[in-house]
């Protein structure tokens, strides 16, 4: 409507708008940037773990002393677990999911070669009841049954199992569209294994990892003295028998530690810590990057009008409806904001470059330096709408004062 | 003069207080954001032992896979741990004036039933004996124990402050026995609080983990055959049917370090793990380019990439806020400083020179950036308070200390007066005629 | 033209009132030229800002050109004051930041005018106050009378029925008075109503007859009455 004029009015008070029009840049620059990296970790975070997380309690016992009997331990332990009201299922395992530490190697789908190309899978040794402890959802095949559980009494070993359960993720790697049940696959020593059921999903020990849901059950009894516990509690009983499994392993056996019993969620919240801690950092600089902007803007806008109540008052006398004044610092603003943002998509898109090169993440999503826009947009025209509203209120008669 | 200049300045400051506070308010702020991420980010880069940074090396050999590097993404290095076999070979070296080999595993502690204290697990370092004198590790009792422990591999065993806490309540308990897995070990020396922060000396296993919480003599795991408490490493595909098959395999697990004091010493035991390597090729291992490196404690911190790129990233992002933040005053102090263009030339009519506005002006921007630095000081503290919410176990060390708030401080009214200097220099040029004039 | 009648004005504070305007009656016939004087506080400007719709009044009624403006919203007196008023002030009210030529358009674009419609006025007006050739200046590149010269003309360009001066020539020296006095006769001649204060009895003398307003009341309404005002010293300087 009236952009020329504002703008040469704007034009010379060039280092005010210039000032604001970088400080809008580099808003944007960051907000961007910042937003695209919180939005990246939250989506992190919420990925489906695959397992029964929010019921789920996981313990470790360690078994010291001559008198320690691995075997019959786990037994015992699984017997008694599975005896308490309120359990679902127990399993003995090898590790915890999304904890962070954890057992991998590389499988193929022919005997391997000298220069083999594998498969990089998490591996965990459970027992019959696995898939029901760790509640994935069971999509072709079956579990395993008692029969098919290993143990080997050498600690150090090389054995595979003779049958596996893999996640739909491995078996797409794997064998791509086609099916994997009840092909073979190998390990590096070229022992082999059948796929006898596929998981829909189980997310591994890295919660970092690039291909996190890579991830392969083995019927087996991992060895002693370390043994860990996955014990399935009905919805809402979990915070309750945690203590209740604490005791009662302590006190079945004293020829062991039981070194802690958790909730599996103690180890979720630990491996995305450092992401939390990312997405609570970033949105504290954001929103106050935010602020600081507003405040800016309200703050600039407000000294403008003080500086030009008298010509405001004239423009009032010559004819401009309260509604004009308004218009007159939106339009302003908008032109301030969109010379801002022009600079700051640059901005942003080199800092999201510079970003993804120096610190391999990855490459900024146009969507958010755009919705950044729209953002500045908005906030620029609602910062500057308390100082318009009181350049509107400036009455027309302060033409005719002198001075 | 000064406190004339200081008088005006608060005068001018209490004239227009919401662009004061708002000034005040936007360097706090971005001094305050940037003190917080500089302090996580110092936590997390500091070098615990850089007093002894010039004659400490971390040795690693590149035994890895013929066909495939240790790290993908930076293919020059070698694995960051040694293969057992190596680093017994390496221990025969003379040359290092000390030298520790040294690994993690778990032990079950029982101590006596008199003390009611239920067995539990920790995380024990298996070292040789060397371990506490080259780090400086500080005693609180006792000592380490001698080079005849590691032959024998004696059951004694050096407890961490903490588990001699739990045990002993904190006595000195030198002398007095413990279990570890089932087996009597003699107490030789507690160690006073020591926190390595990172661990430096271990990165691989928990760089922001504390201290083991006991210490035995490195041979002990061999005879034990305690499991690897750490991670451990293999590419060839072989067989491990025994704890034997293990310890000759080419896994890598072991942490090693030595003391070379000068230059030629370091340089006579570069060359000494270059012919073991050159040795062993013969025997058909080592099957990647000659690539053994010998690290000063700070290139191995760089170089296990301690400080996480979110943090590098966050200090980042800091400073650009404080870059907005300072953007945002120049523009009001600029909108301010010309406002009072008029009270200026009035001030030159009545004889102020440039210099004399200039200097005033200078008050008013170091006024402001002094109020900015203590606020943003405060802030940065109660950032830190939100910081210790974030990283459980880092309190002592996420305390806003003397230094940092001086360089709060200093960042504040430099950047003040930096960002200060455009807006004085502008209000300097007014013309005294140009405001006298009837309006 | 423009018609008031008992017109009052009551600045409330807590303390005090003060009456502005008391019974205020002016009656002004189209085409005229009316002087409006009285000395300093006597309600003159309270006047002018009633008159031009600046401010709004306790009681009585003012009829502008056939209408009644007694009780308007503040959008309606805007937009009367855009098409039916043109102001002169005492400091000419230029907006620093624009050049003549965006200052003469500023009533013109809250009136809705089009683009050429716009140009053409402007040039027309910036040329009766023979300035059309310095349409890119600013307002502070130039002198006192010139910078006066163009707020008539931004007053003229929406060609106004009824034209308010206050003081137009205060801040101007006594040539530059004469050429804005000028201007303005020669712009009542064209047919624009014109109503101006002031304190000058020479340019007083000027207009076709005079109002004298005293303690917030009109109190003499005869032609050329400015004898008894004029200061000996103002006459001496030969003002």
């Amino acid at each position: 409507m009236e952009f020329r004029p504002i703008l040469s009015a704007m034009l010379r008070n060039k280092t005010g708008v210039f000032l604001v029009g970088l400080q809008i840049a580099l808003t944007l620059a960051v907000v961007a940037n910042a937003v695209f990296i919180i939005m990246q970790r939250v989506e992190k975070i919420g990925r489906p773990p695959g397992i029964d997380s929010a019921n789920l309690i996981f313990a470790q016992s360690y078994g010291f002393g001559p008198n320690y009997d691995h075997r019959d331990t786990v037994r015992r332990d699984v017997d008694m677990l599975r005896a308490i009201p309120g359990v679902v299922a127990v399993t003995a395992l090898n590790g915890i999911p999304m904890s962070g530490g954890g057992r991998q190697s590389g499988y193929t789908i022919e005997p391997p070669t000298p220069q083999p190309n594998p498969t990089t899978s998490n591996i965990y040794f459970v027992d019959e009841h696995g898939v029901d402890a760790l509640g994935v959802k069971l999509i072709e095949g079956r579990a395993f049954t008692e029969a098919e559980i290993q143990y080997n009494e050498n600690p150090t070993n090389s054995d595979f199992a003779p049958s596996v359960i893999i996640t739909q993720a491995v078996a797409q790697q794997m064998f791509g569209d086609g099916p994997a049940l009840g092909k073979p696959i190998y390990d590096n020593l070229g022992q082999s294994a059948i796929v006898i059921g596929v998981i829909e999903n189980m997310l591994g020990a890295w919660v970092g990892f690039d291909q996190p849901s890579n991830v392969m059950l083995q019927p087996r009894l991992s060895n002693g003295p370390t043994i860990r516990y996955a014990i399935r509690t009905e919805p809402g009983r979990r915070d309750q028998l945690v203590p209740e499994v604490e005791k009662k392993l302590a006190e079945s056996n004293l020829n062991r530690a039981v070194t802690w019993v958790r909730p599996h969620t103690y180890w979720v919240e630990r491996s995305y810590r450092a992401d939390s801690r990312m997405v609570a950092f970033l949105s504290v600089i954001v929103s106050l990057m935010v602020l600081v902007t507003a405040l800016g803007i309200v703050g600039l806008a407000s000294f403008h009008v003080s500086v030009r109540t008298k010509q405001i008052g004239t423009r009032r006398a010559v004819g401009a409806r309260r509604i004009d004044i308004i218009r007159y610092f939106m339009i302003e603003n908008w032109l301030l904001t969109t010379g801002g943002v022009a600079l700051g998509l640059v901005l942003a898109f080199a800092f999201g470059h510079w970003l993804s090169s120096t610190y391999s993440l990855p490459r900024l999503e146009p969507l958010y330096p755009v919705a950044g826009v729209v953002l500045l947009w908005i906030l620029g025209q609602i910062a500057v709408f308390v100082p318009a509203r009181r350049a509107a209120a400036i009455p027309p008669a302060i033409a005719t004062r002198t001075v | 003069m000064f406190n004339y200049y200081v008088r005006l300045a608060l005068k001018s400051l209490r004239r227009t207080p919401v662009v004061a506070a708002l000034m005040i308010g936007a360097i706090a702020l971005g001094v305050g954001v940037c003190i917080t991420t500089l302090t996580v980010y110092r936590l997390m880069s500091g070098n615990p032992i850089e007093h002894r940074n010039d004659v400490l090396r971390a040795v690693t050999l590149d035994n890895w896979d013929p066909n495939q590097p240790w790290d993908d993404r930076r293919p020059e290095l070698p694995p960051y741990e040694l293969t057992y076999r190596d680093a017994m070979a390496l221990f025969e070296s003379d040359i290092p004036s000390r030298q520790v080999m040294m690994r993690k595993g778990p032990f079950v502690v029982e101590s006596d039933p008199a003390l009611g204290v239920k067995p539990f697990l920790v995380e024990a370092r298996l070292t040789t004996k060397d371990f506490f004198s080259i780090f400086d590790v500080p005693f609180e009792y006792g000592g380490g124990w001698d080079a005849a422990a590691d032959q024998g591999a004696q059951r004694v065993v050096v407890l961490s402050k903490e588990t001699n806490d739990k045990i002993f309540g904190g006595q000195d308990s030198v002398g007095k026995n413990v279990r570890l897995d089932g087996k009597d070990y003699n107490v030789i020396g507690v160690l006073a609080e020591w926190t390595p922060t990172p661990k430096f000396y271990d990165l691989n296993n928990g760089s922001f983990d504390g201290i083991e919480e006991a210490f035995v003599p490195f041979n002990i795991g061999q005879i034990d055959q305690v499991q690897p408490g750490g991670n451990v490493n293999c590419w060839r595909t072989q067989p491990l049917n025994s704890f034997q098959d293990f310890l000759e395999s080419d896994c890598v697990w072991i942490q090693y370090w030595v003391e070379l004091k000068g230059r030629d010493k370091v340089e006579a035991y570069q060359s000494f793990i270059d012919s073991y390597v050159q040795e062993q090729k013969k025997l058909g291992r080592f099957e990647r380019p000659l690539n053994n490196k010998l690290r000063t404690p700070e290139e191995w911190l760089e170089i296990n990439r301690v400080v996480a790129s979110d943090n590098s990233v966050l200090v980042g992002l800091s400073f650009m806020f404080l870059a907005v933040c300072l953007l945002n005053m120049i523009g009001l102090l600029l909108a301010k400083f010309l406002g009072s263009a008029p009270l200026v030339g009035l001030r030159r009519a009545l004889g102020a020179t440039r210099q004399t506005i200039f200097n005033q002006h200078l008050v008013e921007v170091g006024v402001i950036g002094i109020a900015g630095g203590v606020l943003g000081i405060g802030l940065a503290g109660l950032g830190l308070l939100g910081v210790r919410q974030l990283y459980e176990n880092y309190d002592t060390l996420t305390r806003l200390d003397v230094t940092m708030s001086l360089t709060a401080l200093v960042i504040a009214i430099a950047s003040g007066v930096l960002a200060g200097l455009y807006p004085t220099w502008r209000v300097c040029r007014v013309q005294p005629a140009a405001y006298l004039k009837t309006q | 033209m423009l018609h008031m009648q008992n017109i009052s004005k009551v600045f409330r504070t807590e303390l005090i009132e003060t009456h502005a305007l008391r019974d205020f009656n002016l009656h002004v016939k189209e085409g005229e030229f009316v002087a409006v004087t009285g000395p300093s506080g006597s309600g003159k400007t309270t006047f002018l800002n009633i008159a031009g719709l600046l401010e709004t009044f306790n009681s009585g009624t003012y009829q502008l050109d056939g209408q009644d403006v007694s009780r308007l919203s503040d959008d309606d007196r805007s937009r009367i004051r855009n098409q039916k008023i043109g102001f002169i002030f005492q400091s000419f009210n230029l907006i620093p930041d624009l050049d003549l030529f965006d200052n003469v358009d500023v009533p013109l674009r809250y009136r809705g005018f089009n683009a050429a419609e716009r140009k053409k006025r402007i040039t027309e007006s910036l040329e009766l106050v023979g300035l059309a050739s310095r349409m890119k200046h600013i307002p502070a590149q130039l002198s006192g009378g010139q910078q006066q010269r163009v707020a008539i003309a931004r007053a003229l360009a929406g060609t106004p029925r009824f034209l308010l001066a206050d003081e137009p020539t205060g801040n101007l020296d006594s040539l530059m008075a004469r050429q804005v006095v000028d201007l303005l006769e020669d712009i009542n001649r064209r047919g624009t109503t014109i109503v101006m204060v002031t304190h000058d009895p020479e340019l007083a003398r000027r207009a076709h007859r005079n109002v004298h307003v005293m303690d917030g009341q009109v109190t003499d309404l005869q032609p050329f009455a400015a004898k008894p005002l004029i200061r000996p010293e103002a006459v001496a300087a030969g003002v």
